[in-house]
């Protein structure tokens, strides 16, 4: 499918961004019930699949995520952010 | 001329100058207070302008209105069912595209909107322009820039916003179109809706009932329980489509919308450099500086409530003081006079000197921290270690201040989201030893037996506090706890708002606890007269004496400790008939009734205040946990530390 191939690469959590690198969100593993109102809450935010997020830094001793999102800064929980699926953005120099 | 009224609502984002634009609108003439039956606090004001008599309310700074938490969901109620007449919706130019994605469900619950486009100047030095009219164009609503810190163009909205009410038009904003998939399951349930007699809008209906909007389908399900599962097949098929939830399909293409307007509407020029607000959010988020830096500030603020606080409350009990022979005069000396005295007019000089002192400072303090930035950061910093007992970053907060005096600390814990983290940071909060019970801690044990032994009560406090706060956390029902908050640009907080915000707060304050502060303190004093304090005592002796270990005498203290702690080791000495501490307590009794204060029940104010917040069932579980906790611990230390000596 499009929407499939869209994003290149394979499929990490957030926090497997190093600082300062850009992901693609593709999903957040949440079910009903199970973490549903902060989903909703990371997508209110602005963590829709689709969108880019840059890990600026994250706090000492494995501490929440800085991140930036379509122009805002938040700060997420770690185990919130384990949950944010990406794929990591390719610089503009494409090697292989 | 007749006056004509009219309702203005504020909405929008958290952080954008909204509750500043308020105080310039209303100044004096505002009322802070709780949505019915809410913790969610509801401003209110009135001004007049050209005729009109307006009242303006400050909605709750959220992100959408999904109604994923109270503010959200009192929000659309409000915008819904009391429909004022416009709805303002103040933007921050610095984020257009996440502000737009709440514009945008404002357009969808068809409400008279008006865009006050704020803080363009951050914008600026972000290197972000935003073209006012191009805006309005792309929204067909109007758009008026404000810079709400100088009150600047803000007598425009009023303006703008009798012109929208008197030209009585209906609003036609721009039409938010989804993708074709997604389109033609609203339009087909939007036909269905328009069929029943519902307070929101038909289309409005079937986006929130395809995105699975709780409390809209709950109330659907009621009249037409067809459309709900015609619903649910239609949501399933554009999940099968897009391979995401429908809501986040929804959502995505909201967000999708937004940030096409937003790219249209601004123009990225170079920032302004070099920006000394991110130099400072590095600084203080920085991995190791942050901490050193944090627990400086907090020193700081603690130490200014305190000395604040502490300064001021003796100022008013002397003052206060200075009365008592003039009512004693009027009033007698017999059971009238100490009634009157002792109960009633003490009891308002206990919640003055209480309340005012340490709450005032606090309010101002927070309000400017949270203001800055700087609050987010510190959520930033301790989230880790606040985990650890099943709270996030916020808590910490109010627990912070608790240290100062509960009684904050447990307002404090309104920044929360959720109902059940709120109660779970209040909990704690009662846990912290107060200044109160500082007094207790360090004029007892600090000063009788040594100052590492009231170092050790604090870490035993801290010990608790943990372990407590772990097992309400696994106690109590619920979703795990994350951290979500957005750490804004630090900017220059309006003091003016600061101020009259703390004014209004304060006031609400005095109206709730002060009632309770006196009938508490009347209680005591009928007990006193009635000369019910030794019998009381003798009920309570085998608690006291026989668990405890403590003269049948510290029972009366006990009592008198609800109403205020520090009370606790004057009415000691005066029971005791010494100050000297040491000839007629042991270190071991000191110890146990210095452990049995810290935590044998919240004092007077902090349960009314648990009242106000969390209602009554909630408060007396509190008080009751606390009373039985604190006397069991006092026992089996009691119990340990004879065996140890």
């Amino acid at each position: 499918m499009e929407r499939r191939t869209k994003f290149e690469g394979s499929e990490l959590p957030l926090t497997a961004l190093r600082n300062g690198e850009t992901g693609i969100v593709t999903s957040i593993k949440a079910g009903r019930g199970e973490c549903w109102g902060f989903k909703r809450r990371l997508m209110d935010m602005g963590l829709t699949p689709g969108a880019e997020v840059v890990v600026v830094k994250s706090a000492p001793f494995l501490g929440p995520l800085e991140v930036t999102v379509r122009g805002s800064r938040l700060a997420l929980g770690r185990g919130m952010a384990e949950r944010i699926l990406v794929v990591r953005k390719k610089g503009c120099l494409r090697e292989n | 001329m007749s006056k004509r009224k009219l309702t203005i609502a504020l909405a929008g984002n958290a952080n954008v100058g909204k509750s500043v634009i308020f105080n310039h609108l209303t100044g004096l003439h505002q009322h802070i207070g709780n949505w019915p039956g809410k913790t969610v606090e509801r401003a209110e004001g009135t001004l007049h302008f050209k005729g009109y008599t307006i009242d303006i309310i400050d909605l709750p700074g959220i992100y959408s209105l999904s109604t994923y938490s109270l503010e959200e969901l009192v929000s659309r109620k409000y915008i819904v069912v009391e429909r004022p007449d416009i709805v303002i919706n103040v933007v921050d130019a610095s984020v257009l595209e996440r502000n737009l994605f709440f514009t945008l469900q404002l357009i969808e619950l068809e409400t008279p909107l008006i865009i006050a486009l704020n803080q363009m100047d951050i914008a600026k030095k972000k290197g972000i322009e935003i073209e006012t009219e191009k805006l309005e164009k792309l929204l067909s609503i109007p758009v008026l820039s404000t810079v709400a810190i100088k009150g600047v163009g803000i007598s425009k909205l009023l303006e703008k916003a009798i012109e929208i009410v008197e030209k009585e038009e209906k609003p036609n904003p721009v039409e938010i179109k989804y993708g074709e998939e997604v389109e033609s399951r609203i339009a087909k349930l939007t036909r269905m809706v328009e069929e029943i007699q519902f307070w929101y809008p038909p289309r409005y209906v079937a986006i929130k009932l395809l995105e699975g909007d709780e409390e809209i389908s709950r109330e659907v399900q009621r009249i037409a329980p067809k459309i709900i599962s015609t619903a649910k097949e239609l949501a399933t098929e554009i999940e099968e489509l897009h391979s995401h939830s429908c809501s986040t399909v929804i959502t995505s293409e909201r967000y999708e919308i937004a940030g096409c307007i937003a790219r249209e509407a601004q123009k990225l020029v170079p920032p302004i450099k070099p920006p000394i607000e991110e130099k400072l959010h590095n600084l203080t988020t920085h991995k190791t500086l942050g901490y050193p830096i944090m627990v400086v500030l907090l020193l700081l603020v603690f130490y200014s409530i305190f000395a604040f606080g502490g300064y001021t409350s003796e100022l008013l009990n002397d003052f206060f003081y200075n009365f008592e022979s003039f009512f004693k005069g009027l009033f007698g000396t017999g059971v009238a006079g100490e009634l009157v005295w002792g109960g009633i007019i003490e009891g308002i000089i206990a919640g003055i000197t209480i309340a005012l002192p340490y709450i005032t400072p606090f309010y101002l303090i927070l309000g400017i921290l949270e203001d800055s930035g700087y609050l987010s950061r510190i959520a930033f910093l301790m989230d880790n270690i606040m985990h650890k007992i099943g709270l996030h970053g916020k808590a910490f907060i109010p627990m912070m201040l608790g240290y100062g005096c509960n009684v904050p600390g447990i307002l404090g814990c309104r920044i929360i989201e959720t109902e059940r983290e709120k109660l779970l940071a209040a909990f704690v909060t009662t846990l912290v030893p107060c200044a109160a019970r500082t007094v207790i801690i360090l004029g007892l044990v600090g000063h009788y037996i040594g100052i590492q032994y009231a170092l050790i009560l604090y870490v035993i406090d801290l010990l608790i506090i943990f372990f407590l706060g772990r097992l309400a956390f696994k106690t109590l029902p619920g979703e795990p706890t994350a951290l979500i908050i957005e750490m804004h640009d630090y900017k220059v907080p309006h003091l003016k708002t600061a101020l009259k915000q703390t004014w209004f707060r304060v006031a609400d304050f005095i109206k709730i606890a002060l009632p309770l502060i006196v009938l508490g303190s009347l209680a005591i004093k009928l007990a006193e007269v009635l000369n019910l304090l030794e019998p009381i005592a003798t009920v309570l002796s085998p608690i006291t004496v026989m668990w405890l270990g403590l003269p049948a005498i510290t029972g009366i203290t006990l009592i008198f400790g609800v109403l205020r702690k520090e009370l606790m080791l004057i009415m000691l000495a005066t029971l005791l008939g010494t100050t000297n501490f040491a000839l007629v307590l042991t270190p071991v009794e000191m110890i146990v009734f210095t452990l049995v204060a810290m935590f044998y029940i919240p004092c007077m104010a902090t349960i009314a205040v648990l009242v106000n917040e969390f209602g009554w069932k909630k408060a007396l579980f509190i008080t009751a946990f606390e009373i039985v906790f604190a006397i069991t611990i006092g026992g089996v230390v009691l119990r340990v530390l004879t065996l140890a000596v």
